[in-house]
């Protein structure tokens, strides 16, 4: 993964010091509270319901053994042992002190971390496909763009104060695992007819109030220019976005507005101006970053190993959690791994600085030293040699990781909703628990197959209720909280955005509502039939009629 | 109202004037729009004349010929006004030369990205000015843009 160089570890010791200095001068009343908000949160720092919650990025969710040991490590010293994996792949701390922040900071810095741009209006963490770089169907690893992309948009000057939050995802796949289209940019590796690699570029996606998926704004853009039409692209937003109501600024608005052709036209029109500049990619520029991401030192005859069939056919369990939560990689041999953070034990991304210390060691002793964080809250090892993934199976289910529940109801995306957030309109924590409660056959998940089940706790859609198979949202009537539910939704290629059932559901109801959406998923689903493509073909009139029957 | 130019403090030699209807002698600093309605009425006085851009404002007429003015100013009326920011990048990029002010909001956490924009001057209201804001340049010694 990639290391900083002198000049990266000189920003983030600067940026520590200056933010220290800041703390220091807001805490003497030199810097107002409105002016040190902005200041705060484009260090991460939120004021939440109970305490200041911190956000560290993980680029592009990649994490070393080393890290996610600090990460432990702050955990311990300045919270309350544990952290949450956020959908931006990054990681929350609900409690720590805002005079510990700089300290915090300090932490990160030594072990090449920071939490710069993890909130406030501007340029957030960029995110890609958690199986980068080991997947048999990328195109090539899109992690050094990534980083192309994070050095770029860290701490520009002109970005730093956007109409509002701008989000970066980067994929190489013709599977999308990232949610490409639902971010301010989507950036997708293709080939073209020629067989050259270069970039599709999406834009103006997005979820909160106005859910819209990107659009095409360039089929092909030749890969040396990727940052002067990022920043051509974020110059006219800069410009032009709407910066009179927060539900209006995103670009998704102004796109939708003036329509893509003209936004394109506006947009080719300053990129022709810089495209040319020191923006341009140097060769040796792209080179240096992929160096940084060659393939490990694969043991060439790890598939010779005959162990691994032997324990599928002697454990069931290690054989179900095999399918589930294990994935193909390019290298024979090997397997990607999943760690499931929904073990019904914790909230959804929620896990201990033990859990954290184990991990580290795991990766260590079985994958190079390396972890990935996912956009729905899981994590992932990805270079197991499959001689070694019993031994890894059977640490896991110690650690309680291994819930075999990868891709199925169960592994929701949640926020954490009420309990925590001061944006949130209802809880989800507890109805993500009866949720669990009522849905914990095993086998009656595997016979559901792949559903995802996102929720949220208010409109802001930070679990991305919008595209769930099924999506929840809470809200508040009255002091009393409701919650409505949204079906065909998805955030993969074929991404779409969910429709609404039409109403709020009690509470106390919601596992009601959802055994009677899954038993006619049940009833009408043809054989092998996915849940998302019945929902497409029949429509969501059935599913409303059986939903509304259970409140009446 | 402390003036930083080139980060040091500085005499403010131009008269900003809100609404010009009567011009006074001298230098004078005018709101952009005034001055693209009115530039003839501009070009009689005796003094030089100034332009300052708001958020609002299209600068694109200022692209054009940038270097008639010695001084252009751009507002910045909040701390979360970043368009001034774009504008300053696009004038120098348009080969603006002259003294590049931002006023209105302007605090010491914000200059270090003012001046990497091409902002060369600093009008910082008094009650936000502190000796050591000139140090607020060099927090940051490394770039990536």
């Amino acid at each position: 993964m990639y290391q900083y160089t002198e000049k990266d570890q000189q920003l983030v010791n600067d940026r520590v010091e200056q933010y220290r200095d800041q703390t220091h001068r807001y805490l003497d009343k030199k810097i107002p509270e409105d002016d040190f908000r902005p200041l705060r949160l484009m260090n991460g720092l939120y004021i939440q319901r109970h305490a200041p919650m911190l956000r560290v990025a993980i680029p592009y969710g990649m994490l070393s053994s080393t890290q996610m040991r600090k990460l432990a490590h702050i955990a311990r010293t300045y919270d309350k042992g544990y952290g949450h994996f956020t959908t931006r792949t990054n990681i929350q701390y609900n409690w720590p002190q805002l005079e510990d922040v700089p300290d915090i900071l300090a932490e990160l810095a030594s072990v090449q971390m920071h939490a710069i741009q993890t909130s406030g209006n501007c340029i957030r963490n960029t995110t890609t496909d958690p199986l980068a770089g080991v997947t048999p169907d990328e195109i090539e690893d899109p992690r050094p763009w990534c980083e192309a992309i994070r050095q770029w948009s860290t701490l520009h000057p002109e970005f730093a104060y956007l109409p509002r939050k701008f989000k970066i995802a980067v994929t190489a796949s013709p599977i999308d695992r990232a949610a490409s289209q639902i971010h301010d940019i989507g950036v997708h590796l293709v080939k073209n007819s020629a067989g050259e690699t270069g970039f599709e570029i999406l834009v103006g996606g997005g979820l909160g109030r106005t859910p819209h998926l990107g659009q095409q704004i360039h089929p092909f853009l030749e890969k040396k220019h990727l940052l002067s039409y990022l920043e051509a692209i974020l110059r006219v937003y800069n410009l032009l976005g709407r910066r009179d109501k927060k539900y209006m600024a995103r670009i998704k608005i102004l796109v939708n507005k003036i329509g893509i052709e003209a936004f394109k036209e506006k947009v080719e029109a300053e990129w022709q101006a810089i495209k040319n500049s020191d923006l341009e990619l140097p060769n040796a520029e792209i080179e240096r970053l992929q160096s940084h991401f060659q393939p490990h030192a694969y043991q060439a005859r790890a598939s010779e190993d005959l162990t691994l069939e032997a324990q599928l056919n002697t454990d069931p369990a290690f054989n179900t959690w095999y399918k589930k939560n294990t994935a193909e990689h390019k290298q024979p041999g090997y397997r990607v791994v999943y760690l499931s953070l929904k073990s019904f034990s914790r909230p959804a991304g929620d896990i201990s600085d033990q859990q954290m210390e184990a991990i580290a060691d795991l990766a260590d002793q079985y994958s190079f030293g390396e972890i990935r964080a996912t956009f729905n809250q899981n994590l992932v090892l990805a270079d197991i040699e499959q001689k070694d993934l019993y031994a890894l199976w059977k640490a896991l289910v110690t650690l309680d990781l291994a819930k075999p529940n990868i891709g199925t109801l169960t592994d929701m995306i949640v926020c954490p909703g009420y309990d925590f957030c001061s944006l949130a309109d209802a809880s989800t924590l507890d109805i993500a628990d009866q949720i669990n409660a009522r849905f914990d056959d095993l086998d009656y998940l595997y016979d559901l197959g792949d559903i995802h089940l996102n929720m949220s706790g208010c409109l802001n859609a930070c679990g991305h209720h919008h595209t769930g198979h099924i999506g929840i949202m809470g809200v508040d009537n009255k002091g009393e909280f409701y919650y409505q539910i949204r079906l065909g939704g998805s955030a993969s290629e074929e991404a779409k955005l969910g429709t609404a059932l039409g109403r709020g559901y009690p509470a106390d109801k919601i596992a009601d509502i959802l055994e009677a959406i899954l038993n006619t998923y049940v009833e009408n689903r043809l054989e092998g039939e996915p849940f998302i493509k019945t929902v497409d073909r029949i429509g969501i009139k059935p599913f409303k009629e059986n939903a509304n029957a259970i409140t009446h | 109202m402390p003036l930083l130019i080139n980060r040091t403090v500085a005499e403010d030699n131009w008269l900003t004037v809100d609404k010009p209807t009567e011009l006074p002698a001298g230098n004078i600093l005018v709101p952009l729009e005034d001055y693209l309605e009115a530039t003839e009425a501009f070009s009689a006085h005796s003094g030089k004349v100034a332009v300052e851009v708001t958020p609002d404002d299209d600068i694109t007429p200022l692209l054009a010929e940038p270097n008639r003015f010695e001084l252009i100013a751009i507002h910045f009326p909040d701390f979360s006004e970043g368009r001034g920011f774009s504008f300053a990048r696009l004038l120098r990029r348009a080969g603006y030369t002259g003294q590049l002010r931002a006023t209105g909001y302007v605090t010491r956490d914000r200059l270090g990205y003012m001046q990497r924009c091409g902002f060369n001057a600093f009008d910082i209201p008094d009650e936000h000015y502190q000796t050591d804001d000139v140090q607020a340049f060099d927090e940051i010694t490394v770039h990536y843009q």
